[in-house]
């Protein structure tokens, strides 16, 4: 039973996933009257990536495949640990949730890791950015994460993620939701579709990677769109309050309104100079924050 | 053997060691491994057994005495805690020296630090049991003593001994606070025994003695001041000893005195905001260094913020009617004292093995090393996964333990919990910026191109200097993958500390979260060596980075150490304060232009370096009052004399 539930949440996670960058193209290609890639290009261009060879960078050591292979898995773990609406989640227990996070951040240790391997001034720019807004995004998550955890009193995901976020629940939302674009490389804290390296954050990171790492790479960024969009949902819905049917409806519901959202977000906003972008960091930190104290007030009357 | 005996071969072992070390390097690292591990065994076995050790003097009056005190030595959980990790680290450290420092290279310093290195482990073994007030300052002084030592083993450098200096000086304004402390507490006591005394409530105040006396030593914010110069330009077994077990004597001096005495209310609220400074600032200033042993050492500052955060919360819990969770944060404290001690011995190992090969302490000189130094790095990218917190390796679970704790304060929404909120997010923005310092420092090091020919040239380390690496490696693994199996040894840490806590069953599912690491771990190398095969069947070919189209990449076009902590370094201007020095290019063919940075020690250089000068101006302007003239001394006693008749007309009478 175990491993049958195991595998379908494997197959949820890994098949599912890429669907979410395809829907973001096809919103960007309607909004600018466009027909647009299809929706399984990236189920194209995986399955292209994975058979074909690999050119390594002389500098580079066994470390530049390992490392999107850690990140790849770190991700797919920590999508392990996320309940799916009425499915729960695949082990919940108290902490878990730190799991997760720390999850997170291994993933983006190693594709930074296997960024500087190659020596490339793009590649440690782009390092650089991924780890210095880290810091912020990060802060911003454990911000809502406690919010979730004051309002129900629990530090498992499962029970965090039950209730809706209450009083504080647009602040989260909006929270979230910045850090979700930030943690994902999207406009406008990087564009997904530039071709100008210098401006760039994750494209940049992986510029030298080819063949199975880059399919690796650009699989496990999918799942993390995928695992923040059904974090925010969850976050805001009262789940648990649903009857399983409807709670499995809200989700897919939800998690296909972030990815209109962040497809709209790409096609009306510009990039943000970057200069500008611990400023918007720093506002979703703040939004998360009262989101927190709103939760505080909230459960004391 | 019961933990007397396996003490008293220790002690004999490591005090024949100090005398032969300055001839016979083999005899001596044969003693002092006999004394590493005996005393690791008398430390486990009151860890997993319970047995708590003392010893009085019970012979006759005049024996066994120093100072008119008579001898008392006690090993309970928490001193055995501490007494592992000098045990493991000062073993692991005395094989590496004999490689690293060998008598080869440095016929005249190797004696003396091999003498010296006795010296240390035997005087932080005694301060751990020791239980009088005199005694522990004696061993106080001759631990502070053996570390200027060590440090000063390169001492033809100019930066060693300005270094020592600093050292000596701070460690001695923190015992000259302890000499107060511990003469206070025999004034009010009436004796200078120690032990549980906290139904004395007037001792409470004495508490802040300590504080700053002890955290001179364990070197948190703001009192790290020492801290980077000595860790920096002491020989690397020496850093290593120095960062992952010397500065725990502090937090033991702390952890001991806030279990055994009683604290004042502001006591928890304290300790944990300066926990939380020491974090967030410890690992920005880390990650704005250049030099690697300086960034290592830092990282201490930062690791010792987090130890506090648990302490603070643990004294905060007490404080507010035994809260349940200051076990948490207290146990994950502890804990961190080991993994601290492990990773970044591990780290300052290879850091000397770095050094070794290549002879600098600048990441902007080295890169590509792992080509040549494939042990080093392998091994020095775990100590950076495990001191980044990252699962599935031991930074993570004592990090998890303290999240845990502070995440239960957060949400008991009691009056602790405004401390305990900014501690978690400043907690978390303090792991983002050490995972960011670390892939800084192992990247530079090892990863991309040569940057200068002495890196090119570089050579791996040998097996002596290997071998203690691989073993506190393992001890990083062991302890992420089966956190459970150290949990007793802990909780009776804790236990010592704070009897109500000493309940042995865990409050947190420490088992879950082993197995997860141990999955975690299989799935990752399985996928990575699947990745390996999966790319290597489908074709692999080497060619030049492409870098966006370059035709001649070279080494210095890559990123540096300053440029990738650029970003960062922007936002903490305000409190890394960087010195730049700019040469802009100028003209259509500019020929010469350059850029030097330097992070000062703000806390040093811009707030006590001041204020020593003005000290020394206004002392030195005091002396010419001084100056050997009779006629003018008798002037002073006339006018003090004037002065105090005035004083006496005008009404002011004694």
């Amino acid at each position: 039973m175990i491993v049958i539930d195991l595998i379908l949440r494997l197959a949820f996670w890994l098949l599912l996933a890429p669907l979410l960058p395809g829907i973001i193209n096809k919103v960007k290609a309607w909004v600018a009257g466009r027909r647009g890639p299809p929706v399984l290009q990236l189920y194209y261009d995986l399955a292209k990536l994975w058979r074909r060879g690999v050119v390594l960078s002389n500098l580079a050591s066994p470390a530049f495949i390992a490392g999107p292979a850690i990140g790849w898995m770190a991700l797919t773990l920590a999508a392990m640990l996320m309940p799916l609406g009425p499915a729960g989640s695949a082990l919940s227990f108290r902490g878990d949730v730190l799991l997760l996070i720390y999850l997170l951040a291994l993933a983006r240790f190693c594709t930074a890791w296997a960024a500087m391997e190659t020596g490339s001034a793009f590649e440690g720019m782009g390092a650089a950015r991924e780890v210095s807004y880290a810091v912020l995004a990060e802060a911003a998550i454990i911000a809502a994460v406690l919010s979730l955890s004051v309002q129900t009193g629990s530090v498992s995901l499962a029970t965090m993620l039950s209730p809706s976020a209450g009083a504080g629940a647009v602040l989260l939302a909006a929270g979230l939701f910045v850090v979700l674009l930030a943690e994902n490389c999207r406009v406008p804290f990087d564009d997904p579709n530039t071709h100008l390296e210098l401006t760039m954050i994750h494209e940049a990171m992986v510029l030298d990677h080819s063949g199975p790492p880059l399919a690796a790479i650009l699989h496990g960024a999918s799942i993390k769109l995928l695992l923040f969009s059904a974090l925010l949902v969850q976050a805001v819905f009262p789940m648990g309050d649903l009857e399983p049917l409807a709670a499995a409806g809200t989700l897919a519901a939800g998690v296909l309104l972030v990815t209109l959202a962040v497809g709209l977000v790409e096609s009306l906003l510009a990039r943000l100079a970057f200069r500008h972008v611990p400023l918007l960091l720093t506002t979703a930190f703040l939004l998360c924050l009262f989101a927190l104290l709103v939760a505080w007030k909230g459960g004391a009357q | 053997m019961t933990p007397g005996q396996l003490l008293l071969i220790a002690f004999g072992s490591l005090a024949i060691s100090i005398a032969i070390g300055f001839r016979m390097s083999r005899t001596w690292l044969i003693l002092t491994l006999i004394g590493t591990i005996s005393g690791l065994g008398a430390a486990l076995r009151v860890l997993l057994l319970g047995e708590n050790w003392a010893w009085e003097n019970g012979f006759r009056e005049h024996a066994f005495r120093l100072g008119g005190e008579s001898l008392h030595l006690r090993l309970d959980g928490l001193s055995a805690l501490f007494l592992v990790l000098v045990s493991v680290v000062g073993g692991a450290g005395a094989i590496y020296s004999r490689e690293y420092w060998s008598d080869h290279h440095y016929p005249s310093s190797a004696p003396r630090g091999r003498a010296w290195w006795s010296v240390l482990l035997l005087s932080m073994g005694l301060l751990l049991m020791i239980s009088n007030g005199l005694h522990f300052l004696i061993a106080w002084e001759i631990f502070a003593i053996s570390g200027y030592f060590l440090i000063m083993l390169d001492n033809q450098r100019a930066a060693v001994r300005s270094a020592g200096w600093l050292y000596l000086a701070a460690s001695h304004a923190g015992t000259m606070c302890l000499f107060a402390f511990f003469a206070a507490l025999a004034a009010n006591t009436g004796s200078w025994e120690l032990g549980p005394m906290r139904d004395h409530p007037e001792l409470a105040p004495l508490f802040w003695l300590a504080l700053f006396g002890f955290g001179m030593k364990a070197g948190f914010f703001p009192l790290h001041i020492w801290l980077p110069s000595a860790h920096a330009n002491a020989p690397s077994h020496v850093s290593a000893i120095m960062s992952g077990v010397a500065i725990k004597m502090g937090l033991y001096g702390i952890v001991r005195f806030s279990g055994w005495l009683p604290v004042p209310a502001a006591a928890g609220w304290v300790v944990i905001t300066l926990g939380a400074i020491s974090a967030l600032l410890g690992i920005t200033f880390a990650f704005a260094q250049n030099d690697f042993k300086r960034l290592l050492a830092y990282c201490s500052v930062e690791n010792m913020g987090i130890i506090m955060i648990g302490v603070g919360g643990a004294l905060l819990a007490v404080s507010h009617g035994d809260a349940p969770w200051g076990q948490l944060a207290i146990a994950g404290a502890l804990l961190h004292v080991w993994n601290h001690g492990a990773f970044k011995s591990l780290l300052f190992f290879g850091a000397g093995s770095v050094l070794h090969a290549t002879g600098t302490k600048d990441m902007s000189r080295l890169g590509g090393l792992w080509r040549a130094m494939p042990w080093t790095a392998g091994l020095f990218t775990l100590g950076a996964l495990a001191v980044s917190g990252l699962p599935p390796l031991n930074g993570f679970i004592s990090e998890w333990l303290v999240y845990l704790g502070l995440f239960d304060a957060v949400t008991s929404k009691a009056s602790f919990a405004w401390v305990a909120m900014p501690a978690v997010i400043m907690l978390a923005m303090a792991g983002a910026l050490a995972a960011a310092s670390f892939a800084k420092a192992g990247a530079m090091i090892f990863l991309g191109a040569p940057r200068t020919k002495p890196a090119a040239r570089a050579h791996e380390c040998g097996i002596g200097m290997r071998g203690p690496m691989v073993a506190l490696a393992c001890v990083c693994a062991a302890i992420g993958l089966m956190p459970v199996l150290f949990w007793p040894a802990v909780s009776r840490a804790v236990g010592s500390w704070y009897p109500a806590w000493s309940a042995l069953e865990m409050p947190v599912p420490l088992f879950t979260l082993g197995k997860v690491h141990v999955l975690l771990a299989i799935v990752l190398s399985f996928v990575a060596w699947g990745l390996w095969r999966k790319a290597r069947a489908n074709g692999l070919r080497r060619g030049m980075t492409w870098d966006c189209g370059y035709a001649a990449p070279t080494a210095r076009m890559q990123y540096t150490s300053a440029s990738f902590a650029g970003i960062v370094s922007g936002w903490f201007r305000w409190a890394l304060q960087p010195e730049r020095q700019t040469r802009k290019p100028h003209g259509y063919f500019p020929s010469t232009a350059m850029r030097l940075e330097r992070i000062p020690e703000t806390v040093l250089e811009r707030i006590i370096g001041p204020i020593s000068v003005l000290v020394m101006k206004v002392s030195t302007g005091v002396r010419s009052l001084q100056h050997g003239r009779l006629q003018f001394y008798i002037l002073y006693i006339v006018v003090g004399l004037v002065a105090l008749g005035i004083f006496v007309v005008l009404g002011g009478a004694p």
